[in-house]
């Protein structure tokens, strides 16, 4: 093994390269590394939040997590929320995109239209849904006695399973257009001669759905899964909107624990130990599934 | 909001230079928003309406100016004799005081039918309260609008129904004491009134309960002398029938205990323009703009100078012309009445009320038994347990 001397020119080249990546790094240091270190830093102090004033208690307050069994509660919550979303999201998005991608009337509008759960914003969307769901006015009470469905008014937001069923449809709604998009996208640059082959081979629409269709939405389904699974994990305003958390905790994802605990609390750095252990099993969840995803994608 | 623009006008009129910047909050929403308005030093200069033990519990943490300039330049002989005892702190300063008195729980009633069921008195008890709102609950209108949602309300309501069956959250000296008969005693009523409730009651706080009443949709109601305005400029066909009383109690035995939240004004104490925030919340007491405040929702916010009340300017309105009874029946509970933070004459202020409130923990023990049906006595203690932790963090 020989040592090789840099010339000057290659000095130069080699301060030209950290000149150019040094703004990079110093935002993403600034964006990523500094709040993830402050974050960790003050879960290691207890903080009564207006003040900002505290003292260090070490890993007390993730002992405290722990030792009070209420992390688990939290985090099947969030999943089955994120599970259920996600999923209906996926069926919705994919069905939709299929639908639109076919030669329809208005196929442009429809397209168009989609989009429109996905832009308003979520405060708006909640309070639709919330009056669509009253027990006095609303218009889905309204019809479910109309249709002799039951005779008293539905408590959709105040009791289980309700509150988490309609939680999981409402986030559905706001935000399966995402998945169409990506979808469509892609379903538009599959080959027609695909398609053509496997009419020749005598498949159906389902078996070309199936045969062709699918692994071809493959790769940008791992995407869309990836991102969507990341989001509704910590979804926070739509569940704090629709119920707050409740009947008790049994919509309380993690999310609105980590508030509850900075401003209802007020406990900042409790919030943070929470913020962080919330972190660390989605970054589990996502290295899992990644791997998974390349071990099938290698076949 | 046109009351506070006359009063912010007012005010900038006689003060050259100061620019005053008008934000809303909520009862939901205030103590999140300010807790990261004090965490970050972007506070506002000056605060209005929230509750007493809010103000409490900030002050006790040092983020509040002592208010006792601002009572002087009001006039203290002009309040209520004891009307800023709620906001006297420990160290024998005034952290706030009261720009209003309100009565949150009052029963309110429908006259025409309380005739059509039978009933010819306003309930006085809770067993009457109950047979009088099974006998009006017919298809599609409910008995009352109770709160079982997950909010401050149903908090703040539920400490209603503990103290009138003789309970208490805290004793005197502040020590958790909700594990008592009283308490079991509320849940157990409060229990019983849940299928006289509409369905999403579940989740009602202040405004789906006013709601309720105000659009004919419960035979009762619960709520401030807000019910007044809203059924005069929204269902002006009830303003006729609707009546109310102090809320209705275990037995005649207990005196009534209304709530009261002592609407309240204060400055932070990392306000930069704190000579100009004093003078305007002096200002407010100002008897044209306070007169126009006041008449913004008669009989929702109740004066507390005495100088107002008798003001024929403040007498000069239909509201509390034709409700006068109501209005005054109104003022006197809420004089005598209570809250977490000033539980009773004999407690001692409590300072952690603020957070006990925010931390949802009564909230969540109504619904742990109501909703979920869980056992009472692990509910209660479980209840007992967070508040006990709150109160020694």
């Amino acid at each position: 093994m020989t040592s090789h001397a840099q010339t000057p020119l290659e000095r130069r080249y080699a301060m030209l390269g950290l000149a150019l990546i040094a703004p990079t790094v110093l935002i993403f240091c600034a964006v990523i590394v500094y709040p993830l270190i402050s974050a960790i830093y003050l879960s290691l102090f207890q903080i009564f939040t207006p003040t900002l004033q505290g003292e260090w208690v070490g890993l007390g307050n993730y002992a405290a997590i722990w030792g009070s069994g209420a992390f688990w509660p939290a985090l099947w919550t969030t999943l089955v929320w994120t599970v259920g979303t996600l999923t209906l999201q996926i069926v919705f998005g994919v069905a939709m995109a299929l639908v639109l991608h076919q030669n329809i009337w208005f196929r442009s509008l429809a397209r168009s239209l989609i989009l429109f759960p996905y832009f308003i914003s979520t405060v708006v969307a909640v309070l639709v849904w919330k009056w669509v769901m009253n027990d006095l006015y609303g218009i889905l009470n309204h019809l479910l006695i109309v249709a002799g469905v039951t005779n008293v008014p539905l408590d959709f937001l105040g009791s289980m399973p309700n509150a988490m069923v309609s939680v999981i449809l409402v986030g559905a709604w706001k935000y399966f257009p995402f998945v169409v998009i990506a979808v469509l996208a892609r379903l538009q640059t599959i080959p027609e001669p695909l398609y053509e082959a496997a009419r020749i081979d005598g498949a159906g629409p389902i078996a070309r759905f199936f045969d062709v269709t699918l692994p071809q939405l493959r790769e940008v389904l791992v995407v869309i899964v990836l991102l969507r699974a990341i989001w509704d994990f910590k979804e926070f305003d739509l569940i704090w909107l629709m119920t707050g958390g409740g009947p008790v905790n049994a919509t309380q994802t993690l999310p609105l624990v980590v508030y509850r605990e900075a401003f209802g609390l007020n406990q900042m750095g409790m919030a943070a130990a929470w913020a962080v252990s919330m972190m660390a099993v989605l970054l589990v969840f996502m290295v899992v599934y990644i791997r998974q995803t390349r071990a099938k994608g290698s076949f | 909001m046109a009351a506070y623009q006359f009063q912010i006008a007012a005010f900038e009129a006689v003060t050259p230079g100061v620019k005053v910047v008008f934000e809303t909050t909520s009862d939901e929403g205030y103590a999140p928003q300010l807790a990261a308005a004090f965490a970050s030093g972007e506070v506002p200069d000056i605060v209005t309406h929230l509750p007493s033990f809010a103000v409490q519990t900030d002050y006790a943490n040092g983020l509040l100016e002592p208010f006792d300039d601002v009572i002087a330049a009001i006039g203290a002989d002009e309040f209520y004799p004891g009307a800023n005892d709620v906001y006297r702190a420990a160290d024998g300063k005034y952290c706030g005081t009261g720009i209003g008195n309100s009565a949150a729980n009052m029963l309110w009633v429908r006259r025409d039918l309380m005739q059509a069921a039978g009933i010819d008195t306003t309930p006085e008890t809770w067993d009457e309260l109950r047979a009088a709102c099974q006998a009006m609950q017919t298809g599609g209108l409910f008995g009352a609008p109770l709160p079982y949602g997950q909010n401050s309300m149903t908090s703040l309501i539920f400490i209603g129904f503990i103290h009138q069956a003789g309970g208490q959250v805290f004793t005197p000296d502040l020590q958790v004491a909700i594990d008592n008969d009283g308490t079991r005693a509320a849940l157990e009523f409060y229990r019983s009134m849940r299928e006289l409730c509409p369905p999403g009651a579940t989740t009602y706080s202040w405004g789906e309960s006013l709601t309720a009443f105000v659009s004919g949709a419960t035979a009762t109601g619960i709520y401030t002398g807000r019910v007044l305005a809203n059924v005069r400029d929204q269902n002006p066909a009830l303003a006729d029938q609707i009546t109310c009383a102090t809320y209705p109690r275990l037995s005649t035995d207990i005196a009534p205990w209304t709530f009261n939240d002592f609407p309240s004004v204060f400055i932070p104490a990392q306000s930069k323009q704190k000579d100009a925030a004093k003078a305007f919340a002096a200002f407010l007491f100002d008897p044209e703009g306070y007169i126009q405040q006041l008449h913004a929702a008669p009989g929702h916010v109740l004066p507390v100078l005495q100088s107002i009340s008798a003001n024929p300017i403040y007498q000069d309105n239909d509201i509390i012309r034709k409700c006068g009874p109501e209005v005054d029946l109104m003022a006197a509970s809420a004089a005598g009445g209570f809250n977490l933070g000033y539980e009773s004459a004999g407690h001692q202020s409590n300072a952690k009320a603020g957070e006990v409130i925010g931390s949802n923990a009564i909230a969540d023990l109504v619904q742990k038994v109501i909703i979920n049906g869980d056992n009472v006595d692990q509910a209660l203690g479980e209840t007992a347990a967070a508040i006990d932790a709150i109160m020694k963090a």
